[in-house]
């Protein structure tokens, strides 16, 4: 016995795509969701009008939830179903129309999983009780008229915020390639946010670095700290020049990866091979191949020795104490002897002495003339090692800002707080525990830049 | 010193390990993976998998052909089995190292070129085991049908080979693609699913589905090895053993004499052709009424005549048709009767005796059972004839025994090998892509 669907007409086509259904009862409660959504976008700064766009309405709700990537699913399982609805009217090959039918199934229990979570994230938003989710998931079109008109319900978050500040504006200026040590003058570092959108992670950052720095490069989350020693790197390219020792990091990736080592935050080796293996493979990794098999050992045996891996060459990495794992870490990326080495919380996971001791020994790297940047969250405990500090920024548009690079002391000057902590407190969001003084700063730093 | 050895390297053009060093860098951190890394715990995984599905698919691989389907089936999914779990989770289980490496100047391509070598070495020691442990425990590999090589075992191995490897490569691509194992073990039974559905040897497919078995290793595996087990010359038995689990079957119908003699005249059915071929000597006189108890001096039904009386009435008309050759009914010499006869000329007669005496139509209600129709027939002959049949119907061209169709079924594995490298390289060049 064959399987037959009705083939809709196009005006069941459009009541399908803008209401989900062809049914009176589908229009009727799915009008009345729109109009209260239309209402809840407002209440997030969002334009009310997305709530008569299919697919997107879900997008914008998501938004409002604080669940962006959650809504983007919705809204394209929402898609998904509506086209096999309506494909699957139109075929007449049965097996066709069963694989239609099992896909619309899978994609309707995504979107229903997906929109559970984006319920959630609004009751967290509108800080109401979690028994509301269960009106949403029963009869949405209800919660969403109530929160829509009543104003009893309010965001405690804005998803729609735009704000033209004049931290916006505001722009340090580049800085010329000084031949030696790294220069940076990166414009800006953007990455897609959806389907049309962009996201701007970094902005407007210029420095110059000279070889044999020790720089701390500080910030609360999100202020962009691996993205900038990524878009310095060149591993993540940004709109930016960015110079080290004469040579352009970006044009000649392929020879300055070897140039530059980052040691990653967590300890990325194989457990199950030893010190020395791991070394000596890096080591024909990471050097010219004309070095001979004599000076490749020596090089591992250099490093074994500065990092104090001597006594455990032979032992397995996942048998190492924490600090020796991070010591095996950054060896593997000093065998090559790069004239920059970028370590992403090096101290993570281990006790003050032992950071203070790692440290010491970036110090002496260092001290060989090379330049080492390190980001940090514990810095008071190893300031004092430091020559510089590179304070980066949240700004008011949430975008990852330059608010100060200079040495510690000028640091000390330029937010007039002593501690390091105190000045990432001082610019970080309120939102996570900070005072929110960041797009002051950020202004006063390019000022004073421009000045000088 | 390697200071110098630095300063002196940075001043000329710098060259670094290229594709083929790394490549032997990677396949000594496999090799060392393989001792110290447990990686060697898929050998006796290999050994006892096979040893469970040889016990239940030895007895009738290679001597029927539901037998050897089912075999090559079960030998299929053993191999995909292995496969795929030899390199499911190797890739996105140290995704996070790749990218590290990637970032310090790992060649992507380097790296799955040294999983396919890796890869390739432990698919063969698999083969070797799943066919040593098969073999053990008494699977019989017939001689005599090897195509490529002396043995037939190693024909089969070969493709055994191929299809454990081509699943690993399609693990391989899987694991490039997923970003954690939890994720690529559970794409896993979604794969396996695939492949046991769309082999096409088990399920029958509807004409879609055949389409998209073009795509599934186990479709080409379970067909080469069916090929190279000579499918097409092997009985099916499926049959005529569904025939003996209702040989007590009643069987009761109505039928006319027509119908009867029509069917028994049908020279072209051979049960029937053999049936009516059938000889059997004239017995004497004596034999039959001591087959039947009979007194031959006991009167007939009846009448005062004795049978012994009767028949030497008999023997006198004989004998006067003997003398005058017009007289009474020709009726050969005693001597010259002949010693046999055949079913099939009693039949003729009888039919030709019903014809004249317009007994076509009439009609018997027939009971008997299954068993005693074979016993009519002849067992041994309805068996063959049965198995004959059903083997003919079910001989596939796609299962011919020759080169030519196990090439065609080895072709696409290796190219869904090529395929599935290709692919892992590509995909694994995103790595850099993920989220942080």
């Amino acid at each position: 016995m064959g399987i037959e669907v009705p083939q809709m007409n196009i005006l069941q086509i459009i009541a399908t795509i803008f209401f989900g259904g062809s049914s009176i009862l589908t229009i009727v409660t799915q009008g009345l969701y729109i109009i209260g959504l239309w209402k809840i976008f407002e209440k997030s700064d969002i334009k009310g009008w997305w709530a008569l766009l299919p697919w997107f309405r879900e997008y914008q709700l998501g938004k409002c939830a604080g669940k962006e990537p959650e809504g983007r699913a919705i809204g394209i399982t929402a898609f998904l179903v509506c086209v096999t609805e309506i494909a699957g009217s139109f075929i007449k090959n049965e097996y066709v129309i069963l694989f239609v039918a099992v896909f619309e199934i899978m994609a309707g229990i995504i979107n229903i999983v997906y929109s559970i979570q984006v319920y959630t994230g609004l009751i967290e938003v509108y800080n109401v009780r979690k028994r509301w989710l269960w009106l949403w998931i029963l009869a949405e079109p209800i919660p969403a008229l109530i929160w829509g008109f009543s104003d009893k319900y309010k965001p405690s978050w804005k998803a729609g915020e735009f704000r033209d500040n004049a931290v916006t504006h505001v722009k340090g200026g580049d800085v010329a390639d000084m031949g030696e040590g790294l220069t940076v003058n990166l414009d800006k570092r953007e990455v897609a946010d959806g389907l049309f959108q962009k996201k701007t992670l970094l902005k407007d950052i210029h420095m110059n670095i000279k070889p044999g720095r020790l720089v701390m490069l500080l910030g609360g989350s999100g202020a962009g700290k691996t993205t900038y020693v990524n878009a310095i790197n060149g591993y993540e390219k940004a709109d930016a020049k960015v110079m080290l020792n004469g040579r352009n990091v970006y044009k000649e990736y392929a020879k300055m990866q070897y140039e530059c080592g980052f040691v990653p935050q967590s300890d990325l080796m194989r457990g199950k091979d030893t010190v020395l293996h791991t070394l000596n493979d890096y080591a024909q990794m990471r050097l010219p191949s004309n070095f001979t098999s004599k000076d490749r050992k020596d090089r591992v045996e250099e490093a074994l020795t500065i990092f104090g891996l001597g006594p455990v060459r032979n032992s397995m990495v996942s048998q190492l104490s924490g600090g020796q794992r991070k010591r095996l870490s950054i060896a593997m990326e000093f065998l090559s002897n790069p004239s920059l080495l970028i370590l992403d919380e090096p101290d993570s996971g281990v006790d003050g002495v032992m950071a203070k001791e790692l440290f010491k020994q970036m110090r002496k790297v260092a001290d060989t003339g090379r330049i080492v940047i390190a980001i940090t969250h514990t810095p008071d405990r190893v300031i004092d090692m430091f020559d510089d500090v590179i304070i980066l920024a949240k700004d008011s548009d949430r975008t990852g800002r330059l608010a100060f690079y200079g040495t510690v002391d000028e640091c000390r000057k330029f937010f007039g707080k002593e501690r390091m902590e105190d000045i990432v407190k001082c610019i970080n969001r309120p939102e996570e525990g900070g005072d929110g003084h960041a797009d002051e700063f950020i202004i006063k730093y390019a000022q004073e830049v421009q000045h000088v | 010193m390697s200071e110098a050895v630095m300063t002196q390297t940075r001043q000329r053009k710098l060259h670094y390990r290229g594709r083929g060093s790394q490549v032997l860098i990677y396949l000594g951190k496999l090799l060392r993976g393989f001792v110290y890394q447990n990686d060697w715990k898929v050998m006796p995984m290999a050994a006892l998998i096979a040893g469970l599905v040889s016990m239940v698919v030895r007895r009738d691989f290679f001597l029927t052909m539901e037998g050897t389907i089912k075999g090559a089936f079960a030998l299929t999914c053993v191999a995909i089995w292995n496969g795929c779990f030899n390199s499911i989770q190797v890739v996105c289980r140290e995704r996070d190292i790749i990218k590290r490496e990637h970032r310090s100047g790992l060649h992507i391509s380097a790296y799955i070129f040294a999983h396919m070598i890796y890869q390739a070495g432990l698919c063969l020691l698999q083969t070797i085991i799943t066919l040593y442990v098969c073999k053990m425990t008494g699977m019989q590999f017939p001689d005599g049908k090897a195509l490529f090589t002396p043995w037939l075992i190693v024909d089969i191995g070969i493709t055994v080979f191929l299809i454990t490897y081509s699943s690993d490569m399609l693990s391989l691509w899987v694991s490039c693609i997923t970003r954690s194992t939890t994720t690529a073990m559970t794409v896993m039974p979604f794969i396996l699913i695939f492949q046991l559905v769309f082999s096409g040897g088990i399920f029958t497919l509807p004409q879609w589905a055949v389409k998209v078995s073009a795509v599934s290793i186990s479709n080409y595996g379970l067909k080469c090895i069916t090929s190279q087990a000579d499918y097409n010359s092997l009985p099916l038995v499926t049959g005529w053993d569904s025939i003996m689990k209702v040989e007590k079957q009643e069987l009761s119908t109505t039928i006319t004499l027509g119908e009867v003699m029509d069917f028994l005249q049908r020279e072209d059915l051979p049960p029937v052709h053999d049936f009516r071929a059938r000889e059997y000597q004239i017995p004497t006189m004596e034999k039959v009424f001591a087959a039947f108890n009979i007194d031959p001096n006991s009167n007939i039904g009846g009448t005062s005549f004795t049978f012994n009386e009767l028949l030497a009435l008999a023997d006198a008309s004989q004998a006067a048709a003997a003398e005058d050759p017009k007289a009474g009914t020709e009726i050969a010499p005693a001597d010259e009767q002949p010693a046999t006869f055949k079913i099939g000329q009693v039949i003729d007669t009888l039919a030709n005796i019903t014809e004249e005496q317009g007994l076509r139509d009439e009609s018997y209600n027939f009971s008997t059972n299954v068993g005693q129709l074979l016993d009519l027939i002849g067992r041994e002959k309805a068996e063959t004839y049965v198995k004959t049949m059903t083997a003919d119907a079910n001989r596939k061209a796609f299962y011919a025994h020759t080169r030519d169709n196990v090439l065609t079924y080895w072709m696409p594995m290796c190219l869904f090998i090529a395929a599935f490298a290709i692919l892992s390289v590509i995909f694994l060049e995103f790595v850099d892509k993920d989220k942080r």
